[in-house]
């Protein structure tokens, strides 16, 4: 079987990308995947959403760009929830993505195709945007690495914006090495996002982490699989020489509120652009006044949660309700970050479980609401709304079978050690892949 | 009465706020656009350096208070012009605010003045959808907020003249149709207001304040109630009508703009130096020479060019009333000619340090300065003034009683130019009678 | 959330609900709202900033090209003698 067949059968059986490339090259020097917010020239981009039907943009995005630069051939687009919205990536418009370690699983979302083709494609890498914990999520849940760096290191242009003070490109696979190749790759200003030309240039120099901070709080509400491969993994930790403290870090109960209420906000906006003209879904009746032209097609076309972030967000920016949700959002931002920065003085990292649980089955996720699903991102909302560059490394295995990640928060800028660290890891922690019956 | 004015004005940039595209007339719609203009997804803003700079120059101008740091909000509408279902313009960490400008004495508080993107153009197609252009969508602007300080659409008139000559020199500004300034006007008689959008033209402005002052009157006169609204204005017919119920800000959701970052603007602002307004010039004139307010103000509103000559002939004649006389009299009245050619005027104020000092004589003065200014040769110039000059000396011989009256009210002048311009039958320009007349009428004062 | 607030907002972002709908998303969108209590206690004067890291002084110059050919991007739109074609205004 070649390369690309392989991958199109891995595909019919897990749904890991809204679109495949057409024809791809076979003689590239790797092949790489984006998830479907990344805008691509040649497969139509459409985040998980009906509305982008048949939206075939005419850039790639910087990092595609970069990537193909290097010798990558683009193979597909990974399925995605609706323009983020969601953490199981079981709201797609175009397949929901398979665990590889348990067919009634989910990938986890938002980039859970991506995820997925990191676990069952051999030396794959796939780009994805971590918003609220959508990079690190899906990693831990099937069992691979995924770093999502730090806000503003790796350009956006070319992403569908999702949460434009929150999203980071980051990357996933399931060898720490082909992270660490190719951020240096992706990352750099880019004269096209003012938010990528802040940045200190990237050293990769194999600084180490010596001392992890434990918050307290993140210990509470674990599953008993999830609290007990996180002790082991601490013990191993030590047994690297590396000093574990448990800290109180007490502003960071802000932060998946926060994290809720800014990324639905700044979506709500986003969103707004999306009405049935000029790109996407224009198959509307333009005979209707436009109010109703516009909100007919968005509500046809974009799915139910998509809807209620749209809601939520669009709610916590009017009115009274704008100072008592989006502001205070922003100034737990302010707390989040100090609070992290406070802990940073004396130690390297932060580390906790990624996700409180394992992957939930499809049948459990469909009885869940979305505050529900939205509490399940607590442990990863803290460093994307902080900024703060953040890894999420295998670490364990539930009784049953399913991986379990930890993840590892360092200061703005500080992706070296977390790539060290996963590197080191990696010799460490015995990573088990699926097996994959085609 | 109440009336507040929002005042947009196009900045003279040559590309678009957040992109390349140039900001000229295009050939055809829809041809100055690029995936940021129109709102691709994927796509973001980068700020024009140059639009910053405006917008800061114009809040000097204004006396606003410049914060040390500026951003940029989203405000949030569903309209088709609009590509990216958002406007990115400033909500409350704008450029400036809480500035004050005065028409006259009188001051007008500044509310605020931002930075932002206009939209695009939509117009009807048939009856039944619409066509959109969007060469227009991201052009950067500036929304000027007035406090409701003006109590009569005329004033609101005076203002936005005197404000339009103000910013086109502050910043440049080219005074072609198409970068014409648009104005909404606030208005209310009683306590709801009314805003009448999109209103161009100093005229208009003040015909749609007016219809408005009477409209809200007869309502509240046969005991109805002013709805808050916004209306548009028929220029054609000279009304204005209800468009929509009046949104309210809050409605909009601004949140804070996260694709641009933030601009630290306390240097920059500290290191623009804006020209002087007209006004503010006319004052330091009046201030600095002793010139009394009404010919300060003729002189900057002929022209800035011609205040600033006044300067230079003082600077180089030390002689303030002599300096005041010439530049009123002959110079003036060759202004406009003289600004045509292009000449350096510090050729004008050489002939004048000559006179000073006694080597030529006024009639000498006179003509060399009149030959410079309009290139014609002292011949015909000597010949033209004589004949002139003697027709007007003529008429003042026989009525000494005008050179009385003119010390009480110097618009007797105009008697004599009316004798001039009668009896020389159209051979001079009005201006040049003008300043014959004046110069004889000053040397027998 | 109730259902004027909802109904409201809706109208705002240009979204339609059925009846059904409108009771199934209070119930929900209450749901999320009631965990956005705790930040209640942010203080009220705490500082925030835009973005987590600072993004400050980014500007281009004024300098005007047009590097894609603007045929192309109308190329997937519904135009009409190349204006871009929208819904009733009126």
């Amino acid at each position: 079987m070649t390369d690309i067949s392989r991958i199109s059968a891995l595909n019919e059986k897990y749904s890991i990308f809204a679109r495949m490339a057409d024809d791809p090259k076979t003689d590239s020097e790797f092949l790489f995947s984006a998830e479907d917010n990344l805008t691509s020239k040649d497969i139509e981009t459409r985040c998980g959403s009906r509305i982008l039907d048949g939206h075939r943009p005419v850039f790639d995005a910087y990092v595609i760009e970069k990537m193909k630069a290097y010798g990558g051939e683009l193979i597909g687009k990974t399925n995605m929830d609706e323009f983020g919205a969601g953490s199981f990536c079981t709201n797609s418009s175009f397949g929901v993505p398979k665990n590889p370690f348990d067919m009634e699983r989910s990938c986890g979302g938002a980039a859970g195709g991506s995820a997925c083709a990191a676990a069952v494609i051999e030396d794959h890498i796939s780009l994805a945007a971590s918003t609220n914990g959508s990079i690190c999520c899906p990693a831990s849940f099937c069992g691979v690495f995924g770093l999502a760096p730090t806000y503003g290191r790796i350009s956006k242009f070319g992403l569908v914006d999702c949460s434009n003070s929150i999203d980071k490109v980051g990357l996933i696979s399931s060898d720490p090495k082909r992270i660490a190749e190719f951020l240096p790759v992706i990352s750099g200003k880019d004269a096209r996002d003012p938010t990528s030309c802040a940045q200190p240039p990237l050293e990769l120099k194999g600084r180490k982490i010596k001392t992890v901070a434990v918050p307290k709080d993140a210990l509470s509400n674990l599953s008993k699989d999830v609290a007990s491969c996180f002790d082991s993994s601490l013990d191993a930790l030590k047994g690297m020489g590396i000093e574990v403290d448990t800290v109180e870090m007490p502003s960071l109960k802000y932060a998946q509120p926060a994290c809720t209420v800014i990324a639905a906000a700044e979506a709500s906006t986003n969103l707004a652009s999306y009405v049935g003209m000029r790109y996407g879904q224009q198959d509307g009746d333009l005979s209707l006044k436009f109010d109703d032209y516009f909100t007919s097609v968005r509500t046809e076309y974009f799915g139910e949660e998509v809807k209620k972030r749209i809601i939520l967000g669009t709610f916590v920016r009017m009115g009274e309700a704008r100072e008592r949700y989006y502001m205070k959002s922003l100034k737990a931002r302010h707390l989040v970050i100090s609070c992290y920065k406070k802990v940073f003085e004396d130690h390297d990292a932060v580390l906790t479980p990624t996700m409180p649980i394992i992957s939930p089955r499809f049948d459990e996720i469909s009885m869940m609401t979305s505050a529900g699903s939205d509490q399940a991102g607590r442990l990863t909302a803290p460093p994307d709304l902080a900024g703060m560059p953040h890894i999420s490394v295998p670490c364990g295995y539930s009784g049953n079978g399913m991986p379990i990640g930890m993840q590892m928060v360092t200061d703005h800028w500080n992706e070296d050690p977390l790539l060290t660290f996963a590197n080191d890891w990696g010799s460490v922690f015995d990573i088990k892949r699926p097996e994959v019956t085609l | 009465m109440k009336i507040g004015l929002e005042i947009h004005v196009q900045l003279p940039t040559e590309s678009k706020m957040f992109c390349s595209c140039p900001t000229t007339d295009a050939d055809a719609p829809n041809t100055h656009v690029c995936p940021i203009c129109l709102g691709m997804p994927g796509t973001r803003p980068v700020m024009n350096r140059k639009a910053v700079e405006c917008g800061i120059k114009l809040a000097k101008m204004l006396n606003c208070q410049i914060p040390d740091t500026m951003w940029f909000s989203r405000k949030t509408y569903f309209y088709p012009d609009m590509s990216k279902g958002v406007q990115v313009t400033q909500f409350d960490h704008a450029v400036g605010s809480k500035g004050v400008y005065h028409i006259g004495k009188k001051p007008i508080g500044i509310t605020k003045i931002q930075i932002e993107e206009d939209p695009g153009k939509t117009k009807r197609f048939g009856d039944k959808s619409s066509l959109v252009d969007y060469n227009r969508a991201g052009m950067p602007l500036a929304e000027i907020v007035t406090d409701p300080d003006f109590s009569t659409p005329a004033e609101a008139r005076e203002f936005l003249k005197q404000l339009i000559t103000d910013i086109r020199r502050t910043i440049d500004l080219p005074g072609d149709g198409e970068r014409s300034i648009r104005c909404d006007c606030n208005i209310s008689v009683g306590i709801e207001r009314c805003e009448v959008k999109n209103v161009s033209g100093l005229r208009n402005v003040e015909r749609a304040l007016t219809f408005e002052a009477i409209r809200q009157t007869k309502i509240l006169k046969a005991g109805g109630k002013i709805e808050r609204e916004t209306r548009g204005f028929d220029e054609e017919r000279g009304v204005t009508f209800s468009v929509r119920k009046k949104e309210y800000e809050s409605d909009y959701g601004y949140i804070e703009e996260p694709d641009i970052g933030i601009f630290h603007i306390r240097e920059l602002a500290d290191s623009i130096t804006i020209k002087e307004s007209h006004v503010t010039m006319a004052a330091r004139l009046s201030k600095e020479y002793g010139l009394d307010e009404k010919t300060a103000n003729q002189m900057v509103l002929t022209s800035v060019g011609l205040a600033e000559l006044f300067e230079l002939i003082v600077k180089a004649t030390g002689d303030v009333q002599m300096a005041v006389s010439w530049t009123r009299g002959t110079i003036s009245a060759n202004w406009k000619a003289f600004e045509a050619s292009g000449k350096d005027p510090a050729g004008i104020s050489e002939i004048l340090v000559r006179f000073g000092k006694g080597e030529i004589t006024d009639v000498e003065t006179d003509m060399g300065i009149k030959s410079y200014m309009t290139g014609k040769d002292a011949k015909t110039v000597k010949e033209q003034n004589a004949d002139l000059e003697h027709i007007i000396a003529e008429y003042l011989d026989a009525h000494p009683e005008i050179i009385d009256e003119m010390r009480k009210n110097d618009k007797t002048v105009n008697r004599v130019i009316g004798h001039a311009m009668k009896e020389t039958g159209g051979k001079y320009s009005s201006s040049d009678i003008v300043s014959v007349t004046k110069r004889l009428l000053e040397s027998k004062l | 959330m109730n259902k004027e607030t909802l109904t409201r907002v809706a109208k705002n972002a240009h979204l339609a609900f059925s009846e059904e709908d409108v009771e199934r998303y209070c119930v929900s969108l209450g749901e999320m709202i009631n965990q956005l209590n705790i930040l209640d206690e942010v203080p009220k004067e705490e500082a925030y900033v835009v973005n987590p890291v600072e993004i400050a002084d980014i500007l281009r110059d004024d300098v005007s090209g047009i590097f894609m050919d603007p045929y192309e991007l109308l190329k997937g739109m519904k135009t009409y003698e190349n204006y871009v074609r929208g819904p009733r205004l009126l």
